[in-house]
């Protein structure tokens, strides 16, 4: 398969994504006041069929926001944020928010912003890029609103490159999801700097 | 005479790292280990001069590997390296008798410091 990872490169990507994780997970801290538990984060080849099928299969369940990210040397993609509603209804008390001070929605997109932003602008750093992002954009869970905004984004979906990141909140049970979907388009120029990044090391 | 060190991390990435990052004057015997699992089971039958600790990996942590080293009265000393630099994770790491957090990506300066700082150099 043309767009499998070496075990060398796989190595890379989850190492500087563990770092970039890290610091996202720091910054998600001291804003809740709060302690993150971090896991491995699961990087994964996957058909875009099946991965649109099994987000949308779960989409009334859940909020999405979702924001694009570009950069030099064809490094692009999109990250999801998806959050469980159970857990979308705690992020007002998590934040120290009022009843009614600001919509569940703008909650969500806040947070989001802080995990995306953070995460990215590192990973960018590490591999020596610069990252633009589109707006933030919140797909509430009313059914073909997921997969609706999938099929518009103007990536060939074929293929794509996953980074799942999971942060869970301690004492609150609150857990957010981070889906990095890197297209077939731009699976190669991340080898690319990927193996850049190796050669550093040989 | 060199010293025995145990570098344990589940990236060869990570590991590449902080070999790299020993002071180039300092002679080490380097074992490496590539979860908490291969680390307590190297730390068990062999001594060891000092080892190097990620903490976010899989089959067993390096929390977990810290707990152990503690119920095992196994004593080394331990330098965390991670990328999990939440205040709380730090505490909890000097209290399991590491010696010192250092954040990833490690750099040789920062390390060299820490090795002086604790008496390895």
């Amino acid at each position: 398969m043309p767009y499998k990872l070496s075990e060398d490169q796989q190595d890379c990507l989850q190492e500087l994504i563990n770092v970039a994780m890290g610091q996202a997970s720091d910054q998600l801290a001291r804003y809740l006041d709060s302690f993150i538990y971090l896991t491995v984060p699961d990087i994964t080849l996957v058909n875009g069929q099946t991965l649109s099928h099994e987000l949308v299969s779960n989409e009334t369940s859940m909020a999405v926001v979702s924001q694009g990210f570009f950069g030099y040397e064809g490094i692009r993609g999109e990250a999801l944020l998806v959050y469980q509603h159970k857990d979308s209804n705690r992020i007002g008390d998590l934040l120290g928010y009022e009843p009614d001070e600001l919509s569940i929605e703008e909650q969500l997109i806040d947070i989001s912003s802080i995990l995306t932003t953070t995460f990215l602008n590192v990973f960018a750093s590490e591999i020596d890029n610069q990252l633009s992002y589109s707006a933030p954009k919140l797909l509430t869970g009313s059914e073909g609103t997921l997969s609706t905004h999938l099929t518009q984004l103007s990536f060939d979906w074929d293929t794509a490159l996953t980074v799942n990141i999971n942060y869970q909140v301690k004492d609150y049970s609150f857990n957010c999801e981070m889906i990095l979907l890197i297209p077939e388009v731009a699976i190669a120029n991340i080898k690319t700097v990927l193996d850049r990044v190796l050669a550093n090391f040989e | 005479m060199s010293s025995s060190v145990l570098i344990c991390d589940d990236s060869n990435l990570a590991r590449k790292q902080v070999l790299r990052s020993l002071p180039e004057h300092w002679h080490v015997d380097a074992q490496l280990a590539k979860n908490g699992l291969e680390a307590l089971s190297l730390l068990r039958t062999d001594n060891f001069d000092v080892m190097f600790l990620d903490l976010t990996m899989p089959e067993l942590d390096g929390v977990g590997v810290l707990e152990a080293l503690q119920q095992e009265n196994i004593s080394l000393p331990v330098f965390v390296i991670s990328a999990d630099i939440q205040p709380e994770m730090q505490k909890k790491v000097l209290d399991l008798g590491a010696k010192a957090f250092i954040r990833k990506p490690i750099d040789a300066d920062t390390l060299l410091t820490q090795l002086q700082a604790f008496g390895i150099l």
